[in-house]
């Protein structure tokens, strides 16, 4: 479904992804994995394309110099130069880090939002289907996005993610700041998007425990470099996986 | 793949060298140093001279010299403590109304009226702005826009100050030598002040507010005074400006009060490039004269000087100063990968 090849992203000449290829299947979890600078969101930038946003608005203000290249294709079709905007419009929608809700909307209109591009009929199911999974939030629309809690901002964030009819998911570090159980309920909400939905999701995360169960492959990434890639199961038989990354 | 190349910018070598101490082992990297700051500074000393026969352009380097006090305070105000300032106008119509009564009653030359008055000026510009300090972005740039009008009301309305015809009768320098001369390195030292505070701890805490203020109040920083001391500066610089002008017209009135003392450092700023104070000042050094030159086109100079800004920020929208200083550090080069 989505095949990035030799991807590299310089940030001035700091090199922050490093000839990283990637696949993504057909209703497939895949996972990512590393440490803090990994390159974990910078890879995320790119699939999404924001990267190119970035790189032009570094560019008006005189900042760091951006350069991308490697070839992402998506259902056959070849996106690498595809503004964020066709990109979203096209299935791949990404769900930042630190959740960027609108924090002065309601949770309501921020779902509102994420379903500018969908037809009436398909953001009325999905905003059904979001209280469904996320039953906290029905009482929450009407309050103002920047009051919630860490939770159940994820929760709003990824509801405004599915409400623009993703093909393809992009959850960056999902978990961050969340309490252990609140990262099992959101897990659980993820693999349940999944079987519903039939979407593929890639998820970051560095701590790849509360993860690890629910993907089908996983990469892991050191500087900016994939180092390893393998179904869960294999990762976990990994000793220096193990050591690194399940904080065993 | 492997034959895609990428441009790459490194530093020159010898800017590495010149880094440290040991630039001082050889005259080339002394000069690399010195070139640019002794090109501003021997440039602006130099001009009075060369300008002498041209005394029509002697008074647009006293006009330059003023835009670039006034840039200079509103980069500093907006680049470094975050708060967007239209009060240009307000600080200028405050110095100068200062110079002209300091000047009149109690008959105080011209070099002394001028520093009291951008004193004075300042801390009662900074008295007027305290209330509004929480404010931030737009809100603040509102109030400080509405202060200049306030003013002209006021004045108008009670008579104060000669009313609408303004105070007339003030002393002039006489000398013109002197009247050049004490501005141009009044602004060298300014500048040069100003670009010394931005790195000491003052500014430091000073550009800690602009990025996140709440965690310079959990250091425990009394982040109102500091800004509180960000606007004496700045109203201060607007101020002396003004005082100036003061002595320079022979006069202070409304007109002090002009909207354009506000605007035409935004543009300077954003032309020349903000966040380095010297942006501001180049950007005075073209724009003031530009306009002078525009006065070919007559009623069309505007139009053609609006023009040439919009296509400046939009091809360079970092500012010319960023811009040239990233050429003369850095070079550019095609790498394979």
């Amino acid at each position: 479904m989505l095949a990035a090849d030799g991807l590299m992203v310089f940030y001035e000449n700091m090199l922050a992804l490093n000839n990283i290829s990637l696949r993504c299947h057909e209703n497939q979890i895949v996972g990512v994995f590393g440490a803090n600078s990994a390159g974990k969101s910078t890879l995320m930038y790119t699939l999404s394309g924001i990267i190119l946003d970035q790189k032009i608005k570094e560019k008006m203000r005189g900042g760091e110099q951006i350069t991308v290249m490697g070839e992402i294709t998506f259902e056959g079709r070849e996106i690498s130069g595809l503004r964020p905007h066709l990109r979203a419009r096209l299935g791949i929608v990404l769900c930042p880090e630190r959740r960027r809700l609108f924090p002065e909307s309601s949770v309501m209109e921020n779902l509102k939002i994420g379903a500018y591009m969908a037809t009436r009929q398909e953001s009325r199911d999905t905003l059904d289907y979001v209280l469904e999974i996320f039953p906290p939030l029905e009482k929450l629309l009407r309050r103002p996005a920047g009051f919630l809690s860490g939770g159940e901002q994820q929760m709003a964030a990824i509801g405004r993610a599915l409400m623009a009819q993703p093909k393809l998911l992009l959850l960056d570090e999902p978990l961050l700041g969340l309490s252990p159980a609140y990262q099992q309920v959101v897990m659980e909400a993820v693999k349940r998007i999944r079987e519903a939905k039939k979407i593929s999701i890639i998820v970051t995360e560095q701590y790849a425990r509360p993860v690890i169960p629910i993907v089908d492959y996983a990469y892991i990434m050191e500087n900016g470099s994939g180092v390893m890639s393998g179904s869960g199961q294999e990762l976990l038989d990994n000793p220096d996986v193990k050591a690194a990354y399940f904080g065993v | 793949m492997q034959t895609e190349k990428r441009k790459e910018r490194i530093d020159r070598g010898i800017k590495i060298r010149s880094d440290g101490i040991y630039a001082l082992s050889s005259w080339r990297e002394i000069t690399y140093l010195i070139a640019p700051r002794f090109l501003l500074i021997g440039g602006l000393l130099a001009a009075p001279l060369l300008l002498h026969f041209f005394p029509y352009w002697q008074k647009v380097l006293l006009i330059i010299c003023i835009y670039a006090l006034l840039s200079m305070a509103f980069d500093f105000l907006a680049n470094y403590v975050g708060l967007v300032c239209l009060g240009g106008s307000f600080f200028v119509g405050v110095g100068g109304y200062g110079a002209a009564l300091l000047n009149k009653y109690l008959l105080l030359s011209p070099l002394i009226s001028i520093p009291l008055a951008a004193l004075f000026g300042a801390a009662f510009c900074t008295l007027l702005l305290l209330p509004c300090l929480p404010l931030r972005g737009v809100y603040f740039a509102i109030i400080t826009l509405m202060y200049p009008l306030m003013m002209t009301r006021i004045i108008e309305a009670f008579e104060l100050f000669g009313g609408t015809n303004g105070m007339m009768d003030i002393q002039g320098f006489g000398n013109p030598w002197i009247e050049q001369y004490f501005l141009v390195v009044a602004t060298l030292v300014f500048l040069f002040a100003l670009r010394r505070l931005s790195v000491e701890d003052l500014g430091l805490v000073i550009r800690g507010i602009k990025d996140n203020d709440q965690s310079v109040r959990a250091s425990g920083i009394n982040i109102t005074f500091i800004k509180a001391q960000a606007i004496f500066y700045a109203s201060f610089l607007g101020c002396f400006a003004g005082a100036y002008l003061a002595h320079v017209y022979m006069w202070a009135g409304l007109s002090m009060f002009a909207l354009d003392f506000s605007i035409i450092p935004i543009a300077a700023t954003v032309v020349g490039g903000g966040g380095s104070l010297l942006g501001a000042v180049l950007g005075a050094i073209l724009l003031v004269p530009l306009s002078e030159v525009l006065r070919a086109f007559g009623p069309l100079r505007i139009v053609v000087y609006s023009l040439i800004l919009t296509v400046v920020i939009v091809i360079k929208g970092e500012g010319l100063l960023n811009y040239l200083s990233r050429k003369y550090h850095q070079f550019e080069r095609w790498v394979e990968i």
